[in-house]
């Protein structure tokens, strides 16, 4: 039964792209405005069916429907509601049914917000190569990874419940959905993309059209990737929250490629230049995706996430090469009308700043690429294969991450088009001595390691460059206005929340960088062996085991000690590491227990549960700043949030004729100024 | 062909090209197949010094001229309970023979559970979890258990297997090791 | 701005600068202390492959294993062997996929080398635009750029 209605959504869902893409081609070419409507509301029926199959599924894992192979090897009786519900995606094929449910919900969102403009051809192209992408992913589900496939045979009596790695954190509700939100939400711009190749109008208008789906995906894809961190600080128990695996890259690579497109393309909505490398940068974006899914699922490389599937590899390795060749193949056909008009200026300006972003974001796409990769590639050549792992991304990303840090500080100083060294020179000499200070005071104080020293110094610098453009900018602003301190912030930001925004991303962005540079450089780590009431000195702490538990329950059995974790004497808490072990694996899993503080995290994991001497071994690490990734993440879904807030129109205005919609607000006259 | 994005656009449609040949390429191969072969094939095997449950040492010394199977296993290991039948049927059958010695080395383990193990499941083979196997565990490279090695009676490493062995497996090492005299 | 001001203000540019080298300089200067055992341990033992968990090192991992090699390195070390010779046994032993950081010679060559080629093409190629655009005139809109300007602007869109 509920196979069936799952199945009979996906039947819906491949009937109403197909039916949809064909009506939609022929409304597009031969102008017929009835059958793109019919075509638009194909978009809906996909939805339909999208969401059908997925209440079908949460139905039978809610029910412990074990007829389905999917939910007897996903679920079992013993599991909590949370983590039946999250089954939907503790494995691949439903993973892919929630990648198809939000990909119908950002084409239905698309559908809905262009209802008026169907019968532009440029809507018409976007919808087509949308359903076109839904069309794969619904036949993929219906043929090679059905999420409602019968158990051969009889139903078992009880499932054999989801990874315990995947049941053992409430995080695992959000982190996966948030990744795909963001996945799935560049398909939007790549949408267009294509369409603008299609119909020849590569100018700017896609991009105004893609611009807030673009930072939608961007936010979503980067709280996925911070919660990503956070799950496997939690969970993992190795202390860390990167370990460049291939599936951590895999959602770092479109991030990347996306992060570069979105300053990029301001260079193109103010100048009208990068038209091929923006285009590029959203299909490579998407291709991404595709690419990270492949990597990552069809068991080509091996890793904590990887499921082994090999059928399903062919499938998309296809899908990638129809994606890559055809995007390659569009450019190389528009090739002669895709050349910009445009010139820069001046090496010191924004859009010169900007390109060396998008120099450096690129670099990076390929260090982390090509790191990732290398191993198939290296097998490939030689036979044999190697390892590329986190010293080979640290010491090839850490230069190109400071770059960044260092243009993040300088690029909003700078106006576009063009300035004097002059200006510049005064508007960054605070910020610089700041910076400088800082760099100083680190190695005095603190560390001789190089990357942290220029990476804390240039934090410096970038933060209060921040601090002073948006200082400036509300001064003049209240002088402008008469008002007060906090209504000039607020109308500052109104006036262009898309660069205040930006701002505040970008102090998240210093905030994780200063905590990486932290965590690389200071910190301890140690086990530690103890008998009841033993203690032990790590880093300045204090431990002591002063006793042990264990819960026995349907779904897990564990074992936690309590480790007093005290400083100068002084008791911190009571902290409870634990192993537990899941119904369904033969290995411990361990939980750790974190202190978190402001300057220093205590992350302690439970090694060896108590032996017959009554002995445990308990790991003791100390992290340094770890909180301020966390931190980081969060301003930087706020800063996206603001600049996702449409900019309120102020009626005085002394410029001269400014266009309705045109976008880029001048900035105050006392900024461009150099200050008396 | 005279624009140049159309030059830059065939350089990138080759390199993807190629690129995709090289994950087709791997999707067809597993990743681990590479794993499972020893570096330590053909090589002297590391010297032992190590301790049967009930206190008599095993050296390197003891096992001069013999064909050696050497198990690195765990008490909770469900491969290794799955294979472990196999060795107590294999072992049954040599070891009377006085040119075969079998040894069970703990890999990642507590030295209570091996004893209980070894007491109630009679693997007597088996040697203490003591400094000298763990010092074998490294020595031998192991990379995951079970993992079983035949050492050829010259004191060369002849064979390597990783995961559950077969009877089929460990007749044919012990054939291997006799043929290498 | 005056003329004093403004110098003034270039000197404390220099200054600056000449700090940044400086601290630059100390940070990057041999530190004359040795490298602890513990802390070379741990060095080389991040540059390892955990053998029986994936993707992490052995520094990192607290596995069995991963804890017997951390103390076989720090034995090495006592015994005074170098750091070349200690990641060679591991070699041996594993094979070369356990370096985490690939060799820099034969295919480990293309990890290392690729990417600064690229980067330096890309800085070179962007060097090379930025310059003809400074000597290039700055373009004139002809009519039919107007009219299309205005044409683009007249065309409704959501905003």
């Amino acid at each position: 039964m509920r196979a069936t209605l799952g199945v009979l959504g996906i039947a819906i869902g491949v009937g109403g792209s197909a039916i949809g893409i064909a009506l939609l081609l022929r409304g597009v070419l031969q102008g017929n405005v009835a059958a793109l409507r019919n075509g638009r509301t194909c978009v809906f029926v996909v939805l339909a069916g999208a969401v059908l199959s997925v209440i079908a599924m949460e139905w039978a894992l809610i029910t412990h429907d074990f007829t389905i192979k999917y939910v007897a090897e996903n679920n079992a009786r013993a599991t909590p509601l949370l983590f039946t519900i999250t089954g939907l995606w503790a494995a691949l094929e439903g993973s892919i049914l929630l990648w198809a449910l939000f990909l119908a919900g950002y084409l239905a969102f698309v559908a809905h917000r262009f209802r008026r403009r169907i019968e532009d051809p440029m809507v018409g192209w976007a919808l087509i190569v949308g359903l076109g992408v839904a069309l794969f992913f619904f036949v993929f589900m219906a043929v090679a990874a059905n999420p409602f496939t019968l158990m051969p045979g009889l139903a078992p009596l009880d499932g054999r419940g989801p990874n315990p790695l995947l049941q053992n954190h409430p995080l695992m509700a959000f982190h996966p959905p948030m990744l795909y939100l963001g996945y799935v939400g560049f398909t939007v711009p790549f949408s267009f993309a294509v369409a603008a190749l299609i119909t020849g109008r590569f100018g700017e208008a896609w991009l105004e059209d893609t611009r807030r789906t673009t930072l939608i995906a961007w936010g979503f894809l980067t709280l996925g990737i911070v919660l990503g961190a956070w799950w496997s600080y939690e969970v993992l128990g190795w202390g860390g929250y990167w370990g460049w695996d291939p599936v951590e890259n895999a959602s770092l690579l479109p991030w990347l490629t996306a992060t570069a497109f979105i300053h990029s393309v301001m260079v193109q909505e103010r100048r009208g230049m990068l038209r091929v490398w923006n285009l590029s940068l959203v299909i490579a974006t998407f291709a991404l995706t595709i690419l990270g899914t492949f990597l990552t699922r069809s068991g080509v490389i091996t890793s904590v996430h990887a499921f082994s599937l090999s059928t399903i590899g062919p499938w998309l390795l296809s899908f990638l090469l129809v994606i890559m060749i055809g995007g390659v193949a569009l450019i190389a056909w528009r090739a002669d009308r895709l050349h910009a008009p445009g010139r820069i200026d001046s090496p010191i300006s924004r859009e010169a700043a900007v390109l060396g972003n998008n120099l450096l974001f690129a670099g990076l796409a390929f260090v982390v690429l090509l790191g990732t990769v290398f191993p198939l590639l290296a097998e490939a050549i030689r036979g044999s294969t190697l390892s590329v792992g986190e010293p080979y991304f640290n010491r090839m990303g850490a230069p190109l991450g400071l770059l960044l840090l260092f243009l993040m500080a300088i690029a909003p100083a700078l106006p576009w088009r063009a300035t004097s060294g002059e200006v510049l020179q005064n508007r960054l000499l605070g910020p610089a001595s700041v910076g400088t200070a800082f760099m100083v005071l680190t190695l005095v104080a603190w560390t001789r390691d190089w990357t942290t020293v220029v990476g804390f110094g240039l934090a410096a610098f970038a933060l209060s460059a921040i601090a002073r453009e948006t200082f400036v900018a509300v001064r003049s602003r209240r002088r402008a206005d008469r008002c007060g301190w906090l209504r000039a912030y607020a109308r500052t930001i109104g006036g262009n929340p898309r660069r205040y925004g930006g701002l505040v991303v970008h102090s998240g962005v210093v905030a994780i960088a200063v905590a990486l540079c932290a965590g690389g450089s200071f910190g301890t780590k140690q086990e530690v062996r103890l008998a009841k009431g033993g203690r032990a000195a790590v880093g300045g702490y204090e431990v002591q085991y002063v006793g042990s538990h264990i819960n026995r329950g349907d779904q897990k059995n564990s074992v936690s000690v309590d480790v007093r974790v005290s400083r100068d004497g002084e008791v911190l808490g009571t902290y409870a590491p634990a192993i537990s072990t899941f119904r369904n694996a033969n290995t411990g899993i361990g939980t750790p227990s974190v202190r978190t503080g402001l300057l220093e995290d205590v992350y302690l994991t439970l090694i060896r549960s108590p032996d017959d001497r009554g002995r445990v071994t308990v790991g003791v690490s100390i992290q340094s700043m770890t909180l301020w990734i966390w931190v980081g993440g969060i301003l930087m879904g706020l800063g996206t949030i603001v600049a996702l807030v449409p900019r309120v129109k102020r009626r005085i205005e002394i410029r001269g004729v400014p266009a309705p919609g045109d976008e880029p607000e001048p900035e105050p006259v006392e900024i461009v100024g150099a200050p008396a | 062909m005279k624009h140049p994005f159309r030059w830059v656009a065939l350089a990138v449609g080759v390199a993807v090209l190629l690129f995709s040949i090289v994950l087709a390429v791997n999707v067809s191969t597993d990743p681990r197949a590479e794993l499972n072969t020893s570096r330590l094939l053909g090589k002297p095997a590391p010297e032992v010094a190590l301790a049967r449950l009930d206190g008599t040492p095993v050296t390197s010394a003891d096992l001069v001229g013999k064909t050696v199977i050497v198990n690195f296993w765990n008490s909770w290991c469900v491969p290794c309970d799955d294979e472990l039948p196999v060795l107590r049927r294999w072992y049954g059958a040599h070891r009377t023979d006085p040119d075969v010695v079998m040894l069970g080395i703990p890999r990642d383990d507590t030295p209570e559970n091996i004893r209980d193990a070894a007491a109630t499941d009679v693997v007597t083979w088996t040697v203490a979890n003591n400094r000298g196997a763990r010092d074998a565990t490294l020595s031998f490279a192991t990379r995951g258990q079970p993992e079983t090695f035949a050492i050829a009676p010259d004191g060369t490493i002849v064979a390597s297997f990783l995961g559950p062995v077969s009877t089929a497996v460990l007749d044919k090492m012990l054939r291997i090791g006799r043929r290498s005299l | 701005m005056s003329e004093a001001a403004r110098r003034s203000r270039r000197i404390a540019w220099v200054v600056l600068g000449l700090v940044v080298l400086g601290t630059l300089a100390g940070s990057l200067w041999p530190s004359g202390e040795t490298e602890s055992v513990t802390v070379r341990t741990r060095r080389l033992a991040s540059q390892l492959r955990c053998v029986d968990c994936e993707g992490l090192s052995v520094a990192d991992s607290s596995t069995a294993s991963a804890h017997d090699q951390r103390r076989d390195i720090g034995q090495r070390i006592r015994d005074g062997q170098s750091d070349a010779h200690i990641l060679q046994v591991y070699v041996d032993r594993f094979g070369e996929s356990t370096l985490l950081n690939p060799a820099g010679r034969g295919v480990g060559l293309i990890v290392w080398g690729l990417p600064i080629a690229v980067l330096i093409l890309g800085i070179v190629g962007l060097g090379f635009a930025l310059r003809r655009w400074q000597r290039e005139p700055r373009l004139i809109p002809t009519e039919a750029d107007v009219a299309l300007v205005e044409r683009a602007r007249a065309e409704p869109r959501d905003g």
